[in-house]
C-alpha cells in the first residue's frame, strides 16, 4: 500500500479511538467507533486475497451490528435522561443492550464466535492491531458505564468467556486461533472484575496488552503461524524459543512472571466482596488454557521433534529488527515484584 | 537471609561469565561455600524465631530445611557433570542456570514470613522444575510427566490462593510472626470446612497423599539427576513445611478434618511399600518409597502432637539426605548401564566394592537402623500414632517391616550374586561418585550425635 494512505489510514484508527476515549458526549463515541471500524478494514485487508476479504466482512458485520445496539441503547438513554452526557446509563435496559453492545465488540461469550475466525483471516501484524489496539476502545466505555452494569449478565459473561477461551483453544494448531482463544479467556477476566475495581481491569488490560504484543512479535520476527513453523525456530533464532517460553507461562498466570499479578489482584478483589467460589472456579479454568500454552512451549521450546536434514538448514534471510521487543518481553516477565506499585493506581 | 539470598543469585552470573574448563569448579565451590553460611542458622538458642526482617526469619523448623536446601546444590551439580558432559557449553551454563534459580526460590521459600509471599514462590518452584524434567529428561514420557507435575500441583494450590486471601480479609495479615501470637479459633462451619481443605489440599498434593501420588513416580523417573534429587529432598518437604506452618491457623477443626487424610496415608504408606516389592525399575522403586516415607510424615502432622512434629521434622531432614543419596546410587548404575532395570546390573560388590559400602549404608538408613535419624523420625511418628489410636501400631509395624523388605531387596539385587557378563566392562567408580556419596552420608551419620538439631521447634 502506498505510505502516505498507510498512513493515513492508521491515524484514523488512532483518531477513532482516542475520540472514543475522551469524549463526553454519547454521539461523539459513537462516531469514534464508526471511523475505528470503516478505518480498520482496509489495514485488515492489505494481503488481498479472498481469505482476508471473509474476515473483513466478517468484522464488519458484527462490529457494525454492535455499533447500531449502542446507538440504540444511546437512544434509550437519551429518552430516560434527556442528555447526552457519558454518565452513568439510567434505564436498565439500556445498560443491558450497551453491555451487550460491547461484549460484542469485545469477544465476549456468546458473541465470541467472529474472534477466532477474524484473527485467522488475516496477517500477523493487522492480528496483533486487532487483539490490542481495538480492545481499548470498548473498554474505556465500559470503565465509564461501570457503575450502572447489571453484575448478573456481566458476570455470566465473564465466566462463560474464561470457559470458553479455555477449551475453544484446545484443539489448535494455528498460533492466530490460539492468541484469538487466549484474548476471549482474559477479556472475561477483565470484565469479571469490572463492577468491583474497574482499575484493575485496566492493569489486567496492561499487562494482557504488553503480553499480547510480546507473543506477536515473537511470531512476527520467526514468521511462523501455526505450531509447526514455531517448532522450527530452535534453528532460526535459539534464544526466542526461550522468550517464548518465558511469554507463554506468563500469559498462562505462572508465578513469578508478570502475568500472575492480574490474576492475584482479580482474585483478591473478587474474595474481598465476599465472592470465594466464583474466583476459585475462574483459576482453576485458567488451567485449561495454561494446557495449550504448555503444548506450545513443549514443541517450541522443550523438546526437538524429529525433524528432516532439510529442516535443520533454513533458508537465513535477513533478520528483522523489532525495536521493541527487549522491553516488552522484559516488562511482560519481570514486573511481578512491582505489585506493592499498585497503589498509585488509586 | 539475604547473606545467603544475594549470593545464591549471584552464582547465575558466576556461571554465565565462567571460561568452559572452570564452570563446575567454580558453582560448585561457591554453592559449598553458601551452604557453609546457612550452617550458622542452625544455632537457635531459643524458640522463638531468628535472624528476622519484615520479609524473611528462620526459625527451628525452618533452619535444617534451609541448610539441607544449600547443602543440596553442590551435591546436584556434582552429580549432572557425566550427563552434561557432552552436551554445549551454553546448555550447560542454562542447566546450571535453572538449577541456581530453582535454588534461590527455595530459600526464600522457606524463609518467607508473608504466606502470600511463601505461596508466590512454592509456586515459582515450578517452572525450574518443570524445565529441568522436560527439557533435559531421557524418555519420551517426560512431557507427560512434566504436564502431570504441574497440573496436580496447580489444581491443589489455585484453592489454597484463595484461601489466603479470604484469610488476610479476615484476620487483617498473613504475617507469620503475628499469626502466631493473635491465633483464633475457627468456628466450625461448611465454609471452614473448606477453608480447610482449599488450604491443604495443595500441600497434600505436593507431599503427595496417597491418593494424589500419581504424579511423583513419573516426575521421579523421568527427571535427570539432579531434578530427581531436588524433587525428593527438597520439593517434597515443601508440602510438609507447609503443612506445619498453616495447621497453626487451621485449630479446631484438624482434629475431625484429618480423619480422611490419616486414613487415606495409613494404607497408602502399606500399599506403596508393598507396591515397591514388585518394582523391576529401580528409580520407580526410590520414588515410592518416598511416597511411603512422606506418608508417615502426613500422619504425623495431621496428629499434631509435639512428639509428633519432631518426628516429622526429623524424618523430612533424614528423608531429604537418604532419598537423594539413593538417587545417586541409582544414577551411578544408569549412566554405566543406560537401563535403569534393575537385574540388569546386579552383583556389583564384585566389581564396584567400595560402591557397595555406599549402597549398605544407604538402605540401611533407607529402612531406618538405629542410631540414624531415620530411626529418630520414624520412632516419634510411631509412639505418637500409638498414642493416638492404639491401632495404628500394626499398621505402622506392617510399614516398618516392608520397608525392610524392600531397601533390602534392592540391595541384595543390585549388590549380591554373581554379577551378569555383560557388565564386567563397566567404568570404575570415579572419585567425583565416592564424593558424591559421601557428603550424602556425612551429615547423615553426623546428626545421630546430636538428633536435637533438626527436631524442630517442639524440642
Amino acid at each position: 500500500m502506498n505510505p502516505l494512505i498507510f498512513t493515513t489510514i492508521l491515524m484514523t484508527v488512532l483518531l477513532g479511538t482516542m475520540i472514543v476515549m475522551m469524549s463526553s458526549h454519547w454521539l461523539m463515541i459513537w462516531i469514534g467507533f464508526e471511523m475505528n471500524l470503516l478505518a480498520i478494514i482496509p489495514i485488515l485487508m492489505k494481503k488481498y486475497n479472498p481469505r482476508t476479504m471473509e474476515a473483513s466482512t466478517k468484522y464488519f458485520l458484527t462490529q457494525a451490528t454492535a455499533s447500531m445496539l449502542l446507538m440504540m441503547a444511546i437512544i434509550i438513554n437519551l429518552m430516560h435522561s434527556g442528555q447526552w452526557t457519558i454518565t452513568k446509563v439510567f434505564n436498565p435496559t439500556a445498560s443491558i443492550i450497551m453491555t451487550s453492545a460491547l461484549a460484542m465488540k469485545l469477544g465476549l461469550t456468546p458473541f465470541h464466535f467472529w474472534v477466532p475466525e477474524v484473527t485467522q483471516g488475516i496477517s500477523l501484524t493487522s492480528g496483533l492491531i486487532l487483539l490490542t489496539w481495538q480492545k481499548l476502545a470498548p473498554m474505556s466505555i465500559l470503565y465509564q458505564i461501570s457503575p450502572s452494569i447489571n453484575l448478573n449478565i456481566l458476570l455470566t459473561m465473564a465466566v462463560l468467556s474464561i470457559l470458553v477461551g479455555g477449551w475453544g483453544g484446545l484443539n489448535q494448531t494455528q498460533l492466530r486461533k490460539i492468541m484469538a482463544y487466549s484474548s476471549i479467556a482474559h477479556m472475561g477476566w477483565m470484565t469479571a472484575v469490572l463492577v468491583y475495581s474497574p482499575t484493575l481491569t485496566m492493569l489486567n488490560m496492561l499487562i494482557y496488552i504488553m503480553m499480547t504484543l510480546t507473543m506477536f512479535m515473537l511470531f512476527i520476527q520467526s514468521s511462523s503461524t501455526t505450531t509447526l513453523s514455531l517448532s522450527h525456530t530452535w534453528n532460526k533464532t535459539p534464544l526466542t524459543t526461550t522468550l517464548i517460553l518465558i511469554t507463554l507461562l506468563s500469559m498462562g498466570g505462572l508465578p513469578p512472571l508478570s502475568g500472575f499479578m492480574p490474576k492475584w489482584m482479580i482474585i483478591q478483589e473478587l474474595t474481598k466482596n465476599s465472592s470465594i467460589i466464583l474466583p476459585t472456579l475462574m483459576a482453576i479454568m485458567a488451567l485449561l488454557n495454561l494446557y495449550f500454552y504448555m503444548r506450545l512451549t513443549y514443541s517450541t521450546s522443550l523438546t526437538m521433534f524429529p525433524s528432516t536434514n532439510n529442516m535443520k538448514m533454513k533458508w537465513q534471510f535477513e533478520t528483522k529488527q523489532i525495536t521493541l521487543l527487549p522491553p516488552l518481553i522484559v516488562m511482560s516477565s519481570l514486573l511481578l515484584p512491582l505489585t506493592p506499585m499498585l497503589s498509585i493506581l488509586d | 537471609m539475604l547473606k545467603i539470598i544475594i549470593p545464591t543469585i549471584m552464582l547465575m552470573p558466576l556461571t554465565w561469565l565462567s571460561k568452559k574448563n572452570m564452570i563446575w569448579i567454580n558453582t560448585t565451590t561457591y554453592s559449598l561455600l553458601i551452604s557453609l553460611i546457612s550452617l550458622s542458622l542452625l544455632n537457635q538458642p531459643s524458640n522463638n524465631s531468628l535472624n528476622f526482617s519484615l520479609m524473611f526469619f528462620s526459625d527451628p523448623l525452618s533452619a535444617p530445611l534451609l541448610v539441607l536446601t544449600t547443602w543440596l546444590l553442590p551435591l546436584m551439580l556434582m552429580a549432572s557433570q557425566h550427563h552434561l558432559s557432552k552436551e554445549p557449553l551454553i546448555r550447560k551454563k542454562l542447566y546450571i542456570t535453572m538449577l541456581t534459580m530453582l535454588q534461590t526460590f527455595l530459600i526464600m521459600t522457606f524463609t518467607a514470613t508473608e504466606l502470600i509471599s511463601f505461596y508466590i514462590l512454592f509456586e515459582a518452584t515450578l517452572v525450574p522444575t518443570l524445565i529441568i524434567i522436560t527439557r533435559w529428561g531421557n524418555q519420551t514420557e517426560r512431557l507427560n510427566a512434566g504436564l502431570y507435575f504441574l497440573f496436580y500441583t496447580l489444581m491443589g494450590s489455585l484453592p489454597l490462593l484463595v484461601a489466603l486471601i479470604s484469610i488476610q480479609n479476615l484476620t487483617g495479615s498473613l504475617n507469620f510472626l503475628l499469626i502466631q501470637y493473635w491465633n483464633q479459633a475457627l468456628p466450625n462451619s461448611w465454609s471452614n470446612i473448606f477453608l480447610w481443605l482449599a488450604c491443604m489440599m495443595a500441600f497434600m498434593v505436593k507431599m503427595p497423599l496417597y491418593g494424589l501420588h500419581l504424579w511423583l513416580p513419573k516426575a521421579h523417573v523421568e527427571a535427570p539427576i539432579a531434578g530427581s534429587m531436588v524433587l525428593a529432598a527438597i520439593l517434597l518437604k515443601l508440602g510438609g513445611y507447609g503443612m506445619l506452618r498453616i495447621t497453626t491457623m487451621l485449630n479446631p477443626q484438624t482434629s475431625f478434618m484429618a480423619y480422611p487424610f490419616l486414613m487415606l496415608s495409613l494404607w497408602g504408606m502399606i500399599m506403596t511399600s508393598s507396591i515397591c516389592l514388585r518394582q523391576t525399575d529401580l528409580k520407580s522403586l526410590i520414588a515410592y518409597s518416598s511416597v511411603s516415607h512422606m506418608a508417615l510424615v502426613i500422619v504425623a502432622v495431621l496428629i499434631q502432637t509435639p512428639w509428633s512434629y519432631m518426628g516429622a521434622t526429623a524424618l523430612m531432614i533424614a528423608h531429604g539426605l537418604t532419598s537423594s543419596m539413593l538417587f545417586c546410587l541409582a544414577n551411578s548404575n544408569y549412566e554405566r548401564t543406560h537401563s535403569r532395570t534393575m537385574i540388569l546390573a546386579r552383583g556389583l560388590q564384585t566389581l564396584l566394592p567400595l560402591m557397595a559400602a555406599w549402597w549398605l549404608l544407604a538402605s540401611l538408613t533407607n529402612l531406618a537402623l538405629p542410631p540414624s535419624i531415620n530411626l529418630i523420625g520414624e520412632l516419634f511418628v510411631v509412639m505418637s500414632s500409638f498414642s493416638w489410636s492404639n491401632i495404628t501400631i500394626i499398621l505402622m509395624g506392617a510399614n516398618i517391616t516392608i520397608t525392610a523388605l524392600y531397601s533390602l531387596y534392592m540391595l541384595i539385587t543390585t549388590q549380591r550374586g554373581k554379577y551378569t557378563h555383560h557388565i564386567n566392562s563397566i567404568k570404575p567408580s570415579f572419585t567425583r561418585e565416592n564424593a558424591l556419596m559421601a557428603l550424602h552420608m556425612t551429615p547423615l551419620l553426623l546428626l545421630s550425635l546430636n538428633p536435637k538439631i533438626i527436631l524442630g521447634f517442639t524440642y
